[in-house]
């Protein structure tokens, strides 16, 4: 199997009024190509801080600290990755929402009150796919060119045509840059010498300064009634925005794209925010426990587009929940997290068969099962304050297996057989502890 | 104030032992207290208020008056009108008509103290009473109370001001009393808004559940969590009332020439911005110092506002 | 459908709050003695005891209130308003004459004291705890804390005072002159739309030379409550779910800035205008007062000094009836920016 998106040793902070929480505490996961991967844990132990520092959108006051997030999307790249904690924020925009998309839980906070359905979901289209979406406006105008016998109506077209043609080619000059930029950014990687970061960090700033299209546009587009000329490009964006809701199976795209969110039910909000994030097929959709808050029946239709997509149009798919059931049926891989840790990587087979983390013991027998008889099994205690975490093994003071050295020493991952790694002291070969 | 401290910082509070068996909302007041003496803005407005108050104190002391039966008047040497400049007689110089103006600025801070507080404590009364009936019992009398702040908040404060002034004759009492009934919509809405959250959680609902009465509810539960908004809102308000006080004096509604009071002060400084030919800024100190002492007053409880909100408002505090 | 049912939603509660208006300033005015109500009626200095007593029983000052009220109201309705002592004429002539004075004043600062409060608070919200923060956060609570009388006096002092530019007033003595003569044509009353108008760019130079005093004090203090807000408003919708869609969208900083932060952090904002607008539309007293503008604020101030009570009601209402329909029209501002509201 060959790794895709890779963290290596992922330190996160949030830096808050009531102390720093060490939020993440070197958590190192693998998503390969092609699989269905989970994320599993309490709330609060850092999964979804685990999949926003992978697309770098951490908010504040959260910060990433340390260790690398490496990508494997270009065959260029294929062998070593690419670190993207390296790489400006610009190169990140160009991959979020168009490599690596997310859902998030609670779709009707994830959406904007103001803005309606079409203009958000669009907003995909105009961040990655302006070229196309100006190159097809432009075959549209020139082949109604000579339509019009009204003088007024010719030379709009003429002024929208001349107006997009322009942006097109600042377009394919500001993607040169970006490419040069990067090539020279390639070329700089690895190398820690304080010259070669410094110019690093010049190219980075240098290259957020860029522009994506030239004076000309970015003047008309302010002038009133002139910058109308760009709604030909919007009407086109809008139409590929339906296309889109028609092939997510939405009933009546043409009249949802023109709503506002909180006109739409939660499943149907959950669903725009799907289209939102596969508008330009990205390669890893990371699904942020998609279907809190929904409908039973709901839940199991959102599960089953995301299955269906994953075999169509996207190459894997990472998903945060705490139901296990859900990973049992559709997930090819899992790692336990918990307390900003990763415990446990198994295949989903193996992890429901071998347990050995005593934390996902816990909860595994946590799950209900349907001839259950007496008290519910559960993990005794809290998962702890991260401002002050545990010693050690952050698992410890709840661990029913807990050893002296546990609140001393951090447990290092163990492969415990081919595909199994886990990190614990009861694993830990003797020597090791010493 | 600012949250962008350094990590050793961060360890410092963090590091602090949290304390066991401590009633949580004195917990949260401590906590709040530390935060607000380590950011520095609080502390200079702290100090700035401090320096005042301690005028205030001992006015007598550092400005004796002359009849002490009347300390506010400020005591004047002559009908001169044209000011004299600071010297040994009078350190920060004089107005027109001799007023000293430093015993002016000493004796006013009383006044300016009087004015804030009677003003704001006045207000919080009436606010916290109107709103917290308003909030918790809702029905008729929540909307009649509603439909008058809509009214209030419809008229212009400074004309309505003045008309008020007018009506009721001139005087700083008159001020006083028409900036409180022209400032309580403020603090009965913010409050009912606080308690119509409040009076649906799920702690008052089982408080109601187990058969606690309407006072023990409000006492007990009800205003202890919505008693901080109303409290930002009146140390933040100290200086607006303070301000809009000093712009009534300005405009001739406050106290008669003479009295010890920093508007008034002003007010007779706008015929001194310009000196005689060559000494242009010859007046600098009336036009100068009665308004430096306002504007300091002012911000010292703006500074001491903001870090209360910053500190005590949990929407802010979080993030 | 729905905006139309809310627009007259809006309307009848404007009603019912201008009703609610007129009551206050008519109660405010029935503290007053019946002597000093008749003066709305009294066009001369010089009246004996007599002559009170006789127009007091005539205009009914002594009937109960109620009916007061009413005669009051209609009175208001038919456009008749008193005579205004401060100014020497009937009240309505006198507001003809000062109103295009506020408006000018208010026409060039309240747009000044948005933007420069907006492009502030923005700045402070999307550089939270940089030093950029820290300088508009210092300058707004400076400006907050800073009454407007004290620094209209020092900047008059130090540049028309020490420097001798920007004097006070509406225009130099010279143009004075020449807009009172025959040969200059009043449009409108607002000095620097009249001067187009007659093509007369010295006089539209000279009056925005005298308007800018005036409106650089109102903006320096004016604009830090309307920065302070739009940097909370801001703080708090960055810190919104839907941002952090918007960035995993891949949507650049600037428009996630602009057009989801922005959009949204800016619905208080528009209130705060409204009321800054309608505030200023009474003149700003103190402003006009130092800068010596013969606008509403300056007459008001006067009026108040001297007990022309006349002048003080009338304005009071005026302003009454401005902030309501500021208010309305800051609805339909919301109802346009807002859906939820628009289709509630």
């Amino acid at each position: 199997m060959k790794p895709l998106v890779k963290t290596v040793d992922l330190h996160t902070n949030f830096y808050t009024f009531e102390g720093v929480v060490r939020a993440l505490n070197g958590v190192s996961i693998v998503v390969n190509q092609g699989e269905t991967y989970a994320l599993v844990g309490e709330s609060g132990c850092g999964k979804s801080v685990t999949v926003r520092s992978m697309m770098r959108i951490v908010q504040n006051p959260g910060k990433i600290e340390q260790g690398k997030i490496l990508i494997f999307f270009n065959e260029a790249d294929k062998d070593q990755g690419i670190d993207i904690l390296n790489r400006s924020e610009a190169f990140m925009e160009s991959l979020r929402g168009n490599d690596i998309s997310m859902i998030f839980q609670e779709a009707s906070a994830s959406l904007n009150p103001v803005l309606s359905i079409a203009e958000q979901v669009g907003e995909s289209f105009f961040a990655h796919r302006s070229g196309e979406m100006l190159a097809s406006t432009i075959g549209t105008i020139e082949a109604e060119l000579n339509e019009g016998r009204n003088f007024l109506v010719r030379f709009w077209r003429n002024f929208q045509l001349t107006m997009y043609r322009r942006e097109a080619a600042d377009l394919e000059r500001f993607k040169g840059w970006m490419v040069d930029f990067d090539n020279r950014l390639y070329e700089l990687e690895d190398s820690t010498e304080g010259a070669s970061v410094r110019e690093r960090n010049r190219i980075k700033a240098h290259r957020e300064r860029y522009n994506r299209t030239g004076l000309l546009i970015r003047f008309v587009k302010k002038v009133p009634f002139l910058r109308r000329y760009y709604g030909r490009v919007r009407n086109t964006v809008k139409h590929e925005v339906i296309k889109l809701l028609t092939s997510l199976g939405i009933p009546n795209p043409a009249n949802i794209a023109d709503r506002f969110p909180h006109e739409l039910s939660g499943g149907m909000q959950q669903r725009i925010v799907i289209a939102m994030a596969l508008a330009c097929n990205p390669i890893l959709l990371i699904a942020d426990e998609p279907t809190s808050n929904l409908d039973v029946t709901i839940q199991a239709q959102i599960v089953e587009l995301i299955r269906k997509l994953k075999e169509t149009v996207i190459s894997s798919v990472l998903y945060i929940t705490h139901d296990l059931g859900l990973v049992a049926e559709i997930c090819d891989r899992v790692t336990v997290m918990y307390a900003g840790d990763t415990c446990e990587t198994a295949t989903v087979a193996e992890i429901f068969e071998r347990p050995l983390h005593p934390y996902t013991e816990g909860l595994l027998k946590a799950v209900p099962k349907v001839d259950q008889e007496g008290a519910l099994n559960t993990i005794p205690g809290n998962v702890p304050n991260l401002v002050h975490p545990p010693t050690g093994c952050r698992f410890h003071p709840r661990c029913p297996k807990a050893m002296d050295i546990c609140s001393k020493q951090k447990p290092t991952p163990v492969e415990y057989s081919s595909g199994h790694t886990v990190s614990c002291h009861l694993y830990l070969p003797k020597e090791n502890q010493a | 104030m600012s949250d962008a401290t350094t990590f050793e910082e961060h360890q410092e509070v963090a590091d602090r032992p949290p304390k066991k068996n401590m009633h949580p909302r004195l917990r949260e007041l401590l906590f709040g207290l530390r935060r607000f003496v380590s950011n520095p803005l609080s502390v200079v407005g702290l100090v700035i208020i401090f320096f005042f108050a301690v005028v205030a104190i001992f006015a007598p002391l550092i400005a004796p008056p002359k009849n002490p039966a009347n300390p506010y008047m400020m005591p004047h040497t002559g009908w001169e009108t044209t000011p004299s400049p600071p010297s040994a007689a009078h350190p920060l110089g004089t107005l027109q008509q001799q007023y000293d103006i430093l015993y002016g600025i000493v004796w006013g801070t009383r006044s300016a103290f009087a004015i804030g507080v009677a003003v704001v404590l006045a207000n919080l009364i009436v606010g916290i009473i109107l709103g917290v009936l308003a909030g918790y019992f809702g029905g008729a009398f929540d909307e009649i109370i509603m439909r008058i702040t809509d009214v209030f908040f419809a008229i212009p404060f400074l004309i309505m001001a003045m008309a008020l002034v007018v009506v009721i004759g001139r005087g700083l009492k008159a001020v006083v009393l028409v900036l409180i009934i022209l400032n309580w919509p403020q603090y009965t809405r913010i409050i009912r808004s606080e308690i119509l959250v409040i009076r649906d959680r799920e702690f008052v609902q089982a408080a109601r559940a187990s058969g606690a009465s309407h006072l023990r509810i409000m006492f007990q539960h009800i205003i202890p969590n919505s008693i901080y908004s109303v409290l930002i809102l009146a140390s933040l308000s100290v200086g607006v009332t303070v301000l809009n006080a000093a712009a009534l004096s300005f405009l001739g509604l406050g106290s008669d020439t003479g009295y010890s009071d920093w508007g008034q002060m002003v007010s007779t400084a706008r015929n001194w911005i310009v000196g005689p030919a060559g000494a242009r800024l010859a007046y600098w100190y009336v036009v100068f110092i009665p308004g430096f002492a306002i504007a300091l007053f002012v911000l010292g409880w703006n500074l001491l506002g903001d870090a209360a909100r910053d500190v005590f408002d949990p929407k802010q505090r979080r993030k | 459908m729905n905006l139309i049912s809310y627009i007259v939603r809006r309307l009848l509660l404007m009603i019912l709050v201008l009703f609610g208006v007129t009551l206050i300033v008519f109660s405010t005015m029935m503290l007053l003695p019946p002597g000093m109500r008749v003066a709305a009626y009294v066009r001369s200095e010089k009246v004996t005891q007599e002559q009170m007593d006789s127009m007091i029983r005539k205009y009914g000052m002594n009937d109960p209130a109620p009916v007061q009220y009413v005669r009051w109201l209609g009175n208001i309705l038919q456009g008749n308003f008193g005579y205004s002592s401060t100014a020497q004429e009937p009240v309505a002539d006198a507001f003809k004459q000062y109103f295009p004075v506020t408006l000018e004043l208010v026409l060039y600062t309240v747009p000044l004291i948005i933007f420069v409060g907006i492009w502030l608070g923005t700045i402070g919200a999307v550089h939270k705890d940089e030093p950029a923060d820290h300088a508009t956060r210092v300058f707004a609570i400076v400006g907050y804390s800073l009454p407007t009388f004290w620094l209209g006096l020092l900047l008059m002092m130090l540049l028309y005072g020490l420097l001798d530019i920007f004097p006070p007033g509406l225009l130099g003595n010279k143009l004075n002159d020449l807009i009172n003569s025959p040969a200059y044509h009043e449009y409108t009353g607002v000095l620097t739309l009249d001067a187009i108008l007659n093509w007369r760019w010295d006089v539209f130079f000279d009056a925005l030379y005298h308007l800018f005093l005036p409106v650089f004090n109102l903006m320096l203090i004016q604009s830090a409550t309307i920065m302070r807000l739009t940097r909370s408003s801001m703080l708090e919708s960055l810190g919104q779910d839907y941002i952090r869609t918007a960035l995993a969208k891949g949507v650049s900083r600037k428009i996630i800035i602009r057009r989801h932060a922005r959009r949204n952090a800016l619905l208080p904002v528009v209130t705060i205008s409204g009321v800054l607008f309608a505030t200023l539309m009474g003149g700003a007293v103190i402003t006009e007062t130092i800068f010596n503008r013969p606008g509403i604020g300056l007459w008001v101030a006067r009026a108040a000094v001297l007990l022309d009570v006349p002048a003080v009601m009338f304005n009071a209402l005026f302003l009454g009836v401005v902030f309501v329909a500021v208010n309305l029209v800051v609805d339909l501002i919301y109802a346009y920016v807002d859906p939820r509201i628009r289709l509630a």
